[in-house]
């Protein structure tokens, strides 16, 4: 009897709770019409910036959401601004209702609490999301994401080079030291603390630890030296041959790219798999770059969006965050004309006419498939971030 | 009668007076907010990350940072080697070509490169002078022999040398045109006149008379340009080292961290910054001090000549130089701005195409009139408070003591640590993100260039004219400005033009108190240039530049065919 109770409650209680959901995603969108958005994200490259413009007009026509593109040149510019507006206590009338995030910028805002949530999982098209297959969808650079944030994006490393110039690029780190002995001030990577800098050095740390275990874990309960020790012996024989003899580092791959196409460098790195493609058909590459992966794989993660804690138009935001995770714009977003940014649903999980529009969508020529780009390698925790960048700038920049 | 008018007269003087201790007030208030947002912080007490006790944790940390004294010591030397280099070049070039057809032609160089903001000519520059650039590629591969670039380190070197030089290719033009406006004053063709009748040669009177006058009218000038470049930010971004940076980018660097500590140390860095910003003042003003009195005895000695012209000759020849680089930078832009396909070593794009503009206008248009607007109203409230703040001066100076005690500081102060306590104090006020926060903060920044520029022909200015033309009309309001302001006009002009080019090129200002919300050439150009796409940066910087350009140009003329007599001097562009 007793237990008879228990099972019609819970099934009652879920139930009212389902019912209590898909009453609550109604509201979510009856609140949000009329609702001004600023979507704070990095306005840095046109193509982007055009597919937000897309999205902007679809949530306008669908939604009636206004949304606005505050273009930054650095999300951390949108963290400093959500901590100036707490100062000033300000707290729910918040310039910013949506951030481009992820890593350090959303650990910063989660730990601090400057983050409206959990919200994610409440978003309808999360069902096309299964979890389970990419750690980078639970645990950004190591922090746990718990529907703090709604995932947008995938991101790997590739390498770009130009098959005019090198017939067999580096394919792996002990290659490249080779090949920068063989060829002086051919090759850099970009200035840490530059994420993908960051990334390099990572990279770099997996292919020559011998304690490839160590970096799942917070640095703090592993020797650091013993296990870095291999990287910085690396680094110590690259930047004397590296570019400018590593007296100074581009700044972004966008920089990388464009010594690539002036010849002053032979690698350049992206975390934008079509990044090659793009800028070929730009008039920025030459048409025989082409890209490619390192033998045991790239470095991968995914980015998200966020809603601040102060966000005075969080249904709006949500709105925008379902919009962004609908195959729609997934599927609009990895098309490399548009920008060619890989889609984070998953394929089971869509019905077959998406599915078929995904298998349909045109590849630039420089740009990998998935089975070439392989499994990526996981981020290190995230507190290698800070101790790698320290001991860099220890180093090498004084 | 003329009791009454007088009467009123007087009543109107009270009111102005009142008038200007309100803005000495507005003035204050934000830079006192603006420096204990950098200085609490910097003794670890901001409530804002629950630090409530103060503390020295932000100087131990920062003392430990592995590249502070690297980036110090780049600071110094960039910034006291740019000041001294562009005071020698520009005053070598005023003295060796004054009263000749090539002052002519130089001082028609100063309105581009002044207009011009300064990450695009570093932008421009870069492209000029790095081992893929357009000298290199100009002699490759005839001369050279080079396929593919040279392994060489000629931009971002690690001893800030070419920082120095785009600092000098933006400073000098700067100082002359200050000179130029200042030797008004001193009655220069006179004293060549005298000078040479007397048997001395021209560039002897330059340094022995000319010299003593003239350096206490520029003294506040070479401050403000020795606090730039110690401080400044985007230019060194751009041209100077990165491993390590100056130290104004690595405090830069530490605002924008993720980790929020880091704004403990950035902040103690700010405050070092400004100390260093004095004790280098302090350095130059005593190496000013101790040179002229060992070098007084030599100005009345007799001799004739001076062992130092054919140095003043070489510093001089070195500016035609700096005009060539700026000018080959200015060109690269629009022609980046047109370019499809530009690949090394071609002396010019292999395809050209319209495509990058098209694709541009409708935000140009848009970015242009916000620009536009905030100029505008920033520097014609600039101007009225100068008039006014130098007009009360010129009654008595005691009058302007506590706003010229601090008018300088935003120039001086560092952008980077200051911006942050205003920031805070306008979201708390409620007008962040507004259009009014952001004229105030360029109006902060504006505010200075336009009071220094005109500070010099306006209290110089002889008042008898004024003084008369009351005595024939007896009406002190029209005659202010039918007389003083209209006598004044070429020195008013290049004020406002000037006011102009700096609005233009604020970057921080404009997106400290705009939220990202409101945007203008410059913080769109800024944005763009991360993206290290040199198409997209030189429409932007093509179109930043021009207008800017076209004011100056505007200054130049309208001065001359508004009326071309009555005019106190001359204008300082011809």
């Amino acid at each position: 009897m007793l237990k008879h109770t228990f099972l019609a409650a819970s099934i009652l209680s879920s139930l009212t709770l389902q019912s209590l959901h898909a009453q609550s995603w109604e509201d979510t969108l009856e609140e949000a019409k009329g609702q001004t958005v600023y979507w704070n994200a990095w306005g840095g490259s046109d193509n982007i910036n055009d597919y937000i413009d897309w999205i902007k007009m679809n949530v306008k026509d669908q939604y009636q959401v206004n949304l606005k593109h505050v273009k930054l040149a650095d999300t951390a510019d949108a963290v400093s601004r959500v901590l100036a507006e707490k100062a000033a206590g300000n707290n729910n009338k918040g310039s910013i209702d949506l951030i481009w995030i992820n890593g350090e910028n959303f650990r910063t805002l989660k730990q601090n609490n400057l983050l409206y949530g959990p919200f994610s999982h409440d978003l309808p098209n999360y069902a096309y999301i299964d979890e389970s297959s990419k750690t980078s969808l639970t645990l950004d650079f190591g922090t746990k994401v718990e529907g703090m944030e709604s995932p947008w994006g995938a991101a790997q490393v590739i390498f770009m080079y130009d098959t005019d110039m090198i017939e067999q690029p580096p394919k792996t780190m002990h290659q490249l030291l080779a090949y920068a002995k063989n060829n002086p001030g051919r090759i850099t990577y970009p200035e840490p603390p530059q994420f993908l800098g960051t990334t390099f050095l990572k990279q770099a740390l997996i292919e020559t630890t011998h304690y490839p275990n160590a970096l799942s874990k917070p640095v703090t309960q592993v020797d650091f030296d013993q296990v870095t020790r291999p990287l910085w012996s690396f680094l110590d024989e690259l930047h004397p041959n590296a570019w400018r003899a590593g007296s100074s580092f581009p700044s972004n791959s966008e920089q990388m790219i464009r010594l690539l196409d002036d010849q002053e460098i032979d690698l350049a790195l992206s975390f934008d798999v079509s990044a090659a493609s793009v800028q070929i058909d730009q008039g920025n590459l030459s048409d025989t770059v082409r890209s490619y992966v390192f033998e045991r794989g790239t470095i991968g993660n995914t980015h998200f969006v966020a809603i601040p804690y102060n966000s005075a138009s969080t249904a709006g935001a949500q709105v925008v965050a379902n919009f962004l995770l609908s195959p729609k714009a997934q599927i609009k977003k990895q098309n490399p004309t548009t920008w060619g940014d890989l889609s984070v649903l998953s394929y089971q999980n869509l019905n077959p006419q998406d599915q078929a529009k995904f298998n349909a969508l045109p590849r630039g020529i420089a740009t990998l498939t998935l089975e070439e780009l392989g499994t990526s390698l996981p981020e290190p925790h995230v507190s290698w971030v800070e101790a790698l960048e320290n001991e860099w700038r220890k180093r090498y920049s004084r | 009668m003329i009791k009454q008018s007088f009467f009123h007269y007087f009543a109107k003087l009270t009111c102005l007076r009142l008038l200007s201790i309100l803005i000495t007030i507005g003035l204050i208030s934000p830079i006192i907010l603006g420096l204990a947002g950098t200085v609490l912080p910097a003794f670890d007490y901001l409530p804002a990350l629950s630090h409530y006790t103060f503390s020295l944790k932000p100087w131990h940390n920062l003392f430990q940072s592995p590249e502070v004294y690297g980036s110090l010591k780049l600071t110094l030397i960039s910034g006291l080697l740019a000041t001294f280099l562009s005071f020698i070049i520009a005053f070598s070039t005023i003295a060796v070509f004054y009263e000749s057809r090539w002052l002519i032609s130089i001082r028609h160089t100063l309105a581009p490169i002044l207009a011009i903001p300064h990450a695009a000519i570093a932008i421009g520059l870069v492209f000029v002078l790095s081992p893929s650039g357009w000298l290199v590629r100009l002699f490759s591969p005839w001369l050279t022999q080079y396929e593919r670039p040279p392994i060489w380190v000629s931009v971002q070197d690690p001893y800030a040398l070419s920082l120095v030089l785009a600092l000098i290719v933006k400073e000098t033009p700067y100082l002359l045109f200050v000179i130029l406006a200042s030797l008004d004053q001193i009655k220069t063709c006179e004293l060549i006149k005298v000078g040479t009748s007397m048997g001395y040669s021209r560039l002897s009177v330059w340094r022995k008379v000319i010299f003593p006058l003239l350096y206490p009218l520029i003294r506040l000038p070479l401050l403000v340009i020795l606090a730039f470049s110690l401080t400044v930010v985007d230019l060194s971004l751009v041209i100077g080292p990165n491993t390590p940076s100056t130290f104004a980018v690595t405090l830069f660097h530490w605002y924008n961290d993720t980790n929020l500590d880091k704004r403990f140390t950035a902040s103690a860095g700010a405050v070092l910054l400004m100390l260093i910003i004095l004790v280098s003042a302090l350095f130059w003003e005593s190496c000013y001090q101790v040179i002229t009195r060992f070098d007084r005895y030599r100005w009345s000695n007799g001799k004739r000549h001076t062992l130092f012209a054919p140095l003043l000759k070489g510093a001089a020849f070195s500016y035609i130089i700096c005009v060539v680089l700026a000018l080959l930078s200015l060109f690269v832009l629009p022609i980046w701005a047109f370019t499809q396909r530009w690949r090394f070593p071609d002396v010019l794009p292999s395809s050209w195409s319209f495509k990058k503009i098209e694709q541009l206008s409708p935000l140009l248009f848009d970015l242009a009139c916000v620009s536009l607007v905030i100029a505008f109203i920033s520097t014609l409230l600039a101007l009225a408070i100068s008039i006014l703040m130098l007009e009360q001066k010129r009654l008595k100076p005691a009058n302007t003591k506590w706003f010229d005690r601090f008018i300088y500081l935003p120039m001086i102060l560092p952008q980077v640590g200051f911006l942050f306590g205003i920031q805070v104090f306008l979201i708390w006020s409620n007008n962040s993100g507004s259009l009014l926060a952001v004229i105030g903060l360029h109006l902060l920044y504006v505010l200075p260039y336009v009071y220094l520029t005109l500070s010099g022909p306006y209290l110089a200015y002889n008042q008898d004219f004024y003084v008369q033309a009351i005595c024939l009309n007896k009406h002190p309001t029209a005659s202010f400005f039918k007389i003083k302001l209209a006598m004044l006009k070429p020195a008013l002009f290049s004020a406002f033009a000037l006011g102009i080019a700096v609005s233009f090129a604020q970057y921080l200002p404009t997106l400290t108190a705009g939220e990202g919300r409101i945007n203008t050439l410059t913080t769109e150009a800024v944005a763009l240039a991360a993206s290290g796409e040199r198409k997209k940066v030189g429409n932007m910087a093509m179109l930043q530049a021009l207008f800017p350009l076209v004011i100056f140009m505007l200054a130049q003329w309208l001065p001359r065919v508004w009326t071309n007599y009555r005019l106190n001097f001359q204008s300082i562009f011809r």
